[in-house]
Order: structure tokens, then C-alpha cells, then sequence
């Protein structure tokens, strides 16, 4: 790599690193986050009891001993449910924010770079994209495809590639004209290692504040879409659907819409933490707040 | 006493500070002169030197989250303007003292028109409202030969030219007859052409209505053509102040000496001009005493220790911040 | 300003027949055979090429385009495949519901937002200003059902504060307006977070430029300098971000009469997805294709009336 991309790549995530240790809200939405993640990876170990096992005695129990969240409308462990839930709401806003940012970055680098009508008109389709809010073309995707979590990863990803396309495109178009490009160019650099090599790296803060914030708005619209009856279908455990079945028994136990609910608000504070505090660590004119 | 108590503006130990990274650093220190009615006076040096921290001292415009004014007086018709609170600034502000700024692209709101903006202060310092007020600015945008004023009246500041504007915040600058107006660099910005339309702009509303005017400046032409006195600053010291003829032709402080020496000039040889050698100290690391000691080839002992302000013996009007200069009574004859 | 007018409606019209063209070919190019999913794989032929007749899809396409566009134009939507009442009647009993309630919210977003972040500008770094921050990322944080349903347990079910189940009775409006105040608060808070935060970061770069200095070197009063110099300008990107937000709005809304038990489009929406009421939901996707236009017009005409660089050329 050359050395001007080494200095710029290595510092994307260094500056991660450096963002979050110095800015105390990164540092406090990262570990909120490390923590969902760790829970959701290791749910079967943690979790008590097999979130599949119902038992009708304790249909709608309150916490108890046994079961420290209480118990679902088919008396399964709330707790095991909500441990397992994380693990779909980090597949599934893990899966389509990276695809988002693999397609979404490549097709902003390559309009930048490219320009003239091809620009014009990836960026049109983007600008058609970027439209439609998650929700909408979430339950737009579904009503075409059917309910299932691969539709669901779709229509998030949908949402998301415009976004990335974007902000992976403003850099390209600076970086684009700066003078060691054309040295590249001059060397006889291809196009492809140029992109990759000089401009990713530019890339890469942007993107990453980006992430962070999309990944709390993939969760949500998880959550949203099962709430709806729309995402991840029962038995299988989602935040969304658990929160729908807590509020169809909201009278009689509102402890299995209150604990989801929880959980949903602790990870998206969480990444909005992260993303905002990585922001102002990265926008030099925030920096001195 | 009563002399001071004449004068538009006396500036007396004027010293301003900036906090940089939680310290307080002096940017301006024991700055004093004084302007008479019908005088302009520029106040010239190098970018950073404090020139404009001056005039923002005066306006009480610090910006108040990192700078604030530590000693001094600024003596406005005698009143003095430091220990007033911002409502009292306010009534003072646009009204008895005006500024003009450097940026005439930037210095206007997008969102208002110049007429709107040229008849607030009107109505802010003055009785006139509504249609009266409305009718005194467009007779001000008439007088700084704005064309088709009343036409333009409504027009908003991306639909001037930056001349134009420049000639606006003039208009805004005198709308109430100030006692004082402060221009910083009014003409940096502006093409040449321009600059010296502008220029003559200002002497003519100027000889008009007798105001004083603090002009301040880093371009020496400009300070011959327009002056009548010039302070001279450097590294937030005011180091000289003279006539201007005098200054140009018996510069006292080895800076100016050097600053007259390194401009070119139609009447010398390019192989003449001398740079002068070091550079300013940062704001952080500012000596106690002079601060031009560093560079100055007639540094003694003494310059550890910050000279005063003093009249040449030969002419009290002509005053400089030197040991070595000021000490020295046959020069000047 | 007037021409600039004309000129934004003018643009409107072919921006909404393009719009229309995209709903159009939407429902048509999906993949499956929409008799199929709605009769189910055991139909007979009969019965599917019966329901391809009624939904016209067995017409050439451009006759089924130009069918369509006239039908939008006349404002006929067409039958519900459900209830067999017209798409159109059935939005319009439900529209007053969905307006109320999202203008409720973009009211309350921007009268407490707006003050919200010029405040939180004002006092950069201090004790409100930290506090406002804080708000507006919980606020962010807070998927709409879940605040509405925590809205719900605490002022519904526990204070009784409100009804549980929004409708109001018809004729009595202290009923609509009781109904209204939880879902209104619900979609009106996340947009307060929204707007707070731009008004906020909008002023911080609005007071560092040169012509509020100019305005206090005027002698302006510091009020004035706040709400007309700097709001003046500071409010562009407010206005943008606002218009961005409409769409997430819809979503919101969706959301909130679903949890509020609310009549509304959102409720149309869910129940004819879940229906497969093809017919209705191609209707809803006109109506949000009206919506979308008409919120990109009420922006742009906003600009006109915010930004001169925009009105006046």
C-alpha cells in the first residue's frame, strides 16, 4: 500500500480507536453495544431455558425465581426469548448494513470516480431509493415477496445502499482530483487499485459513523415489521414479536412488553451513542465541544 | 481633562487576552492612542499583529467565550465604554460608534433585504420607524451611489456585486452619523479598481459629516493615500504613531524602519528590498518585554523590560515604544 | 416569489405522473401471479383467470396504463377485494383521522423543537444544553411502537388519563381531541429530537458567520439578533430536514395507529397486506404517491418562503 494510504487507511479504524477512548459517549455506546453483541453470540450458553419450550401452567407468569423476566402467552422464558431475539436483530442489521456498505460503497465510489452519465444516473436511482423511508419499503418488499427474513434483509438493504452510496461518492469526487491520483494514473495504475487503494480509505470514517447509525435504524425496522406481523414470524424469538404478543396481554402482563422494549432501547441508545459521538470526533468543526 | 473629553475616541492602556487551551494569553497589551474629529487614523501591521482585536475591543465584540478585555479604558466622548453591561453597548453600537468589516460577501444576512438591513439601525437608534425610516435609508443607499437604489431597495445581497455590498455596510455604518466608524479592511477584499472607488467613497461621506475614523489596514499605499495619522502594531504592542508624512518619512522604531524597507517602491531598486529576518512570536510565547527584541539589530539589555510609549523630544506627536529609538533626542532634527 | 410558484407546481404535475407510472408498474412487474397468492395454489383456473379479469390484469399493459391514469385522474380507486366497498370511500373515512395526526405532530415537532435547539445553541456546553442533547438521543432511541406503547401503559392504562382505544366519539369533539393527545405526543416527541438536533447544530454554524457579527456591531438587540438574524438563516436546513422526515413520518404514524388502536391509513395498510387486498393497496400506494408529491411541493414553496437566494433569481 502506498504510504499516503497507509497513513489514511490504518487511520480510519485508528481513528475509531482514538474516537472512542477519548470521547466518553463513543466510548459508553461501544460497550453498550459490545455487550448486545456478546449476549446475542453466546444466547446459548446464557440463556436459562430453551426459548422454544412452552409451558401452558405458566402462560403470562409474572418474574419469578426460575425465570427472571416472567413468562410469554405460551409460557416460554422471556429471558431466554430476549437473548435470543438479539441474536436475529444482530443477524439481521448486521447482514444487510454490511451488504448496504460493500454495494452501496462500491456504487458511490465507482459514480464518483467514473462521473459523468453514469453518475447522473446511479445517483437518480439512489434519489429514488432514498424516497422511501425503511418502514414503507419494508412493508412494500413484503407485500410483493411474502414475510420472510430474507425479504426482510432485503428491503433494509434497499434503504440502506442509498445512503452509503452517497457518502461513499463525496469523498471520491475530492480525492479524485488530488494530485497523487494522478501521479498513480501517470505510473500506470489501474483504475481498481487507485479506488481501492487511495480513495477506500477516505471512505472509511464517513462510513463508519454511518454504520453505526444504520445499524440501530436496521433493528428498529426488525422490530417494527415484526410488531406489524410482518418480519420474523413466531416461534421464532424477535424483539418485535414479542413486543406484539406483550401488547395483545398489555392488561394482564405488561412485563412481556416492557422487557423487549428494554432491551430495543438499550442497543439503540447504544449505537446512537456510538455513531454520534464518532461524528463529532471525526467533524473537525464539532470537535471542540 | 477637558482635551480628552473632546476627542471622539481615547484609547488608554488598552489590554485584551485569549484563553488557548485553558490558559490566558495578553493578544493586545497597554494599547493607547487617541482620534480628533475629522481624522483618520490607520492602525496598521503584519496578519495577527492585533489590529483587529482592537477594534473588536472597543465594540465591546470580544467574543466572550475565549477573550475578554483585562485593563484599560475606552473613553468615548469622555464615557468611558469598558465596564458597560451588553444592553448599554447595544444603544452605543451602530449608533455613536460604527465598524464596517473585511468581508463584504459574507458581512450581510441572505435573508433580509439591504434595505431592511440598512433601516434597522435606523430604527434601533433613532426615532424614525416605518415608512420615515424606510425613506432616510434609501436616501443613504443613494448617497454611497448605490444605482437604482430605490429600484433595489428590497433586493437581497446575493443580487450585489461585492463592491456593492461593501457600499451597503457603509451606508449601514453611517445610517445613524456616528462619532466614530472602525474600518477593518474594508477594501482587502475588493478589486483594485473598486478599492479606490470605495476609498474615495469614504473620504467624501467622511469630510461631510466630520467623523472620526480608525482605519485599519496592512497595505502602506492605501495608509498614504487616505491618512492622516497611523499607529503601527506589532505582536499586540502599539510600537509607533506618528503624521503620517512623518512616519513614512522619519520612521523612529527599528520595525517600521524594516516594515518601510521591505515593500517595494516605485523610486528603489528591487535588489533594495530587505525581509526582515525571524518571524512573530506565537501568542503562547510571547517575551514580557519587546517583543520585536528578537529581531531587532538594536536590541540592548534594557528590551527585556517592556519600553513605554513616549513622545520624541523633537516631536511629542510623534511617539514610539523604543528604549533605544526614544532615548536617542538628536534624531529627528 | 409568484413565478417561483408557478414554476414548483409545474414541476409537480409531471413528478406525480412519473410517480403514478412507478406505482403502476410496481404492482404488475412483482414477481408471482397475484390471482395465485390470493386464491392460494388450490384455485381452480377458473376461478384465477376470473380474478386476473377482475383485477384487468389480463388486458395488454398499455391498455391496463391508460385504464389506470384515467381511474387515478377521476379519482376512482377502485373495489376493495376484501369488503367490496370503494377503495377511495374507505380511505376517505380514515383520511381525517391519519391528517390530524400528523399534523398534530409536525405541529408540536417544530413549536417545541425550534426553541429547543436555539436554546440548547444559546447555551452550548451548559447544564441545558447537555439536557437537550440527552433528550433528543433518547428520543431517537425510542422505536415509535415502543414509545407508544409505554405512552399507552402510563397515561392509558395506568393514569387513565386517556382512552386506551383512540377513536373519539363522532359529535363529541373533546373526545377526538382526548384521542388524539397520546398518539400525537408519541409521533410529535421523535420529531422534536429531530428538530431540536438540527435547529441546534444549524445555529451553532448560523452564529460563527460574519453577518450576526455585523448585526451586533448594529447595535441590534441580542434577541433580535438570535430569532431574525440568525433563526432566518438557521432554519433552511430545519425546513430540509423536515421534509426528509415526512416519509419516516408515514412509517411512524403506521406504527402509532396500530398501537393506539387508531383509525388511519396505517391500519388500512397492515389489514389489506395482510389480506393480500391487492386492489386496496394499489389504491394506498396512489395516495402515498399524492402525499409524497405534495409534501416535496409544501417544501419547496417553504424554501421560497425562507431563502431568497431560492425565490428570487
Amino acid at each position: 500500500m502506498s504510504p499516503l494510504a497507509v497513513a489514511m487507511g490504518r487511520g480510519a479504524w485508528a481513528r475509531l480507536g482514538a474516537g472512542i477512548r477519548h470521547h466518553k459517549m463513543a466510548a459508553f455506546g461501544a460497550g453498550i453495544v459490545a455487550l448486545m453483541v456478546l449476549s446475542a453470540l453466546l444466547a446459548p450458553w446464557l440463556a436459562p431455558h430453551d426459548p422454544l419450550e412452552q409451558d401452558v401452567l405458566l402462560r403470562l407468569a409474572p418474574p419469578s425465581a426460575e425465570f427472571p423476566l416472567g413468562n410469554d402467552s405460551f409460557g416460554r422464558d422471556i429471558l431466554a426469548r430476549i437473548l435470543w431475539g438479539g441474536r436475529v436483530s444482530l443477524y439481521v442489521s448486521t447482514l444487510s448494513v454490511l451488504i448496504a456498505i460493500f454495494v452501496g460503497g462500491a456504487l458511490g465510489i465507482l459514480a464518483g470516480y467514473i462521473g459523468g452519465l453514469f453518475d447522473r444516473v446511479l445517483m437518480a436511482a439512489m434519489d429514488v431509493l432514498l424516497s422511501f423511508p425503511t418502514l414503507v419499503m419494508g412493508l412494500l418488499v413484503v407485500a410483493m415477496l411474502g414475510p420472510t427474513v430474507g425479504n426482510l434483509i432485503l428491503a433494509i438493504t434497499l434503504t440502506a445502499v442509498a445512503p452509503f452510496a452517497r457518502i461513499a461518492r463525496a469523498p471520491t469526487l475530492t480525492v479524485k482530483e488530488r494530485d497523487f491520483v494522478e501521479a498513480g494514473r501517470a505510473l500506470g495504475f489501474s483504475h481498481l487499485r487507485i479506488m481501492v487503494v487511495h480513495i477506500l480509505p477516505n471512505v472509511m470514517d464517513d462510513i463508519l459513523v454511518m454504520a453505526a447509525l444504520w445499524l440501530a435504524t436496521a433493528i428498529r425496522t426488525e422490530a417494527s415489521l415484526s410488531f406489524i406481523g410482518l418480519g420474523v414470524r413466531p416461534p421464532t424469538a424477535s424483539w418485535g414479536g414479542m413486543i406484539r404478543e406483550g401488547f395483545e396481554n398489555i392488561l394482564d402482563a405488561p412485563w412481556l412488553a416492557i422487557f423487549p422494549s428494554i432491551a430495543i432501547l438499550v442497543v439503540m441508545f447504544g449505537l446512537n451513542m456510538l455513531g454520534d459521538g464518532l461524528r463529532d470526533t471525526s467533524d473537525p468543526r464539532l470537535r471542540h465541544e | 481633562m477637558s482635551k480628552a473629553s473632546q476627542l471622539p475616541l481615547a484609547v488608554d492602556g488598552l489590554t485584551t487576552a485569549f484563553r488557548v487551551e485553558g490558559r490566558w494569553y495578553d493578544a493586545i497589551r497597554d494599547v493607547s492612542f487617541s482620534v480628533a474629529r475629522n481624522e483618520t487614523l490607520a492602525l496598521v501591521g503584519e496578519s495577527g499583529c492585533g489590529k483587529s482585536i482592537t477594534a473588536l475591543s472597543i465594540m465591546g465584540l470580544v467574543p466572550k467565550a475565549n477573550g475578554r478585555i483585562t485593563a484599560g479604558r475606552v473613553l468615548l466622548d469622555g464615557r468611558d465604554l469598558v465596564p458597560l453591561d451588553e444592553t448599554e453597548m447595544e444603544t452605543i453600537r451602530g449608533n455613536a460608534i460604527s465598524m464596517i468589516f473585511q468581508e463584504p460577501m459574507t458581512s450581510l444576512n441572505p435573508v433580509l433585504s439591504i434595505g431592511f438591513q440598512v433601516a434597522e439601525a435606523l430604527r434601533y437608534h433613532t426615532p424614525l420607524t416605518g415608512e420615515a425610516a424606510r425613506a432616510r435609508a434609501l436616501a443613504l443607499l443613494e448617497h454611497v451611489k448605490i444605482p437604482s437604489a430605490a429600484r433595489r431597495f428590497d433586493d437581497y445581497p446575493h443580487q450585489f456585486s461585492g463592491g456593492m455590498r461593501q457600499r451597503v455596510m457603509i451606508a449601514i455604518a453611517l445610517a445613524c452619523s456616528p462619532q466614530i466608524i472602525l474600518a477593518d479592511e474594508p477594501t482587502t477584499a475588493l478589486d483594485v479598481t473598486i478599492q479606490a472607488q470605495v476609498l474615495a467613497l469614504l473620504a467624501e461621506l467622511k469630510s461631510e459629516t466630520g467623523m472620526a475614523m480608525i482605519f485599519i489596514t496592512h497595505n502602506l499605499g492605501v495608509v498614504a493615500s487616505i491618512a492622516d495619522r497611523v499607529a503601527v502594531m506589532y505582536a499586540g504592542d502599539l510600537i509607533e504613531i506618528a503624521p503620517v508624512e512623518e512616519l513614512f518619512e522619519h520612521p523612529m522604531h527599528p520595525y517600521t524602519e524594516a516594515l518601510l524597507s521591505s515593500i517595494p517602491r516605485v523610486d528603489r531598486d528591487a535588489g533594495d528590498l530587505k525581509p526582515i529576518a525571524g518571524q512573530v512570536p506565537p501568542i503562547t510565547a510571547m517575551p514580557s518585554g519587546c517583543r520585536y527584541a528578537d529581531r531587532c539589530p538594536l536590541r540592548v539589555p534594557r528590551c527585556a523590560t517592556m519600553p513605554p510609549l513616549v513622545g520624541l523630544a523633537v516631536d511629542p506627536n510623534h511617539q514610539v515604544r523604543c528604549w533605544v529609538r526614544a532615548a536617542d533626542e538628536s534624531v529627528g532634527a | 416569489m409568484l413565478p417561483y410558484i408557478v414554476k414548483r407546481l409545474l414541476v409537480a404535475v409531471p413528478t406525480l405522473l412519473a410517480v403514478l407510472t412507478v406505482v403502476f408498474f410496481f404492482v404488475r412487474i412483482a414477481p408471482g401471479d397475484p390471482a395465485l397468492i390470493i386464491l392460494g395454489d388450490q384455485a381452480s383456473p377458473q376461478a384465477l383467470a376470473a380474478v386476473r379479469h377482475e383485477l384487468g390484469l389480463d388486458q395488454p399493459m398499455a391498455v391496463q396504463y391508460v385504464d389506470f391514469m384515467s381511474m387515478v385522474l377521476k379519482g376512482d380507486l377502485g373495489t376493495s377485494l376484501v369488503t367490496h366497498r370503494s377503495v377511495w370511500g374507505e380511505v376517505a373515512n380514515v383520511l381525517p383521522y391519519t391528517i390530524e395526526l400528523t399534523l398534530s405532530a409536525l405541529v408540536i415537532g417544530v413549536v417545541i423543537g425550534l426553541p429547543l435547539g436555539v436554546a440548547a445553541a444559546r447555551h452550548r456546553n451548559e447544564a441545558l444544553d447537555y439536557a437537550a442533547r440527552l433528550f433528543s438521543l433518547v428520543g431517537l432511541s425510542f422505536p415509535a411502537f415502543v414509545s407508544g406503547i409505554m405512552l399507552l401503559l402510563a397515561f392509558a392504562i395506568e393514569l387513565h388519563w386517556f382512552p386506551v382505544i383512540s377513536e373519539g366519539r363522532p359529535g363529541d369533539p373533546l373526545s377526538r381531541v382526548s384521542a388524539l393527545v397520546l398518539p400525537a405526543v408519541n409521533l410529535g416527541l421523535i420529531m422534536v429530537a429531530y428538530v431540536m438536533r438540527v435547529t441546534r447544530s444549524s445555529m451553532l454554524g448560523v452564529l460563527g458567520e460574519d453577518y450576526i457579527r455585523t448585526a451586533r456591531s448594529k447595535g441590534v438587540p441580542a434577541r433580535v439578533v438570535i430569532w431574525r438574524h440568525a433563526l432566518g438563516n438557521a432554519m433552511i436546513p430545519v425546513v430540509t430536514v423536515v421534509g426528509l422526515y415526512l416519509g419516516v413520518l408515514i412509517g411512524n404514524s403506521v406504527l402509532t395507529e396500530i398501537v393506539f388502536n387508531r383509525p388511519g391509513l396505517g391500519k388500512l395498510i397492515v389489514n389489506s397486506l395482510n389480506q393480500r387486498d391487492y386492489t386496496m393497496l394499489e389504491g394506498l400506494m396512489v395516495i402515498y404517491a399524492f402525499f409524497i408529491v405534495i409534501a416535496n411541493l409544501l417544501t419547496d414553496l417553504t424554501y421560497g418562503l425562507v431563502d431568497p437566494r431560492v425565490s428570487q433569481r
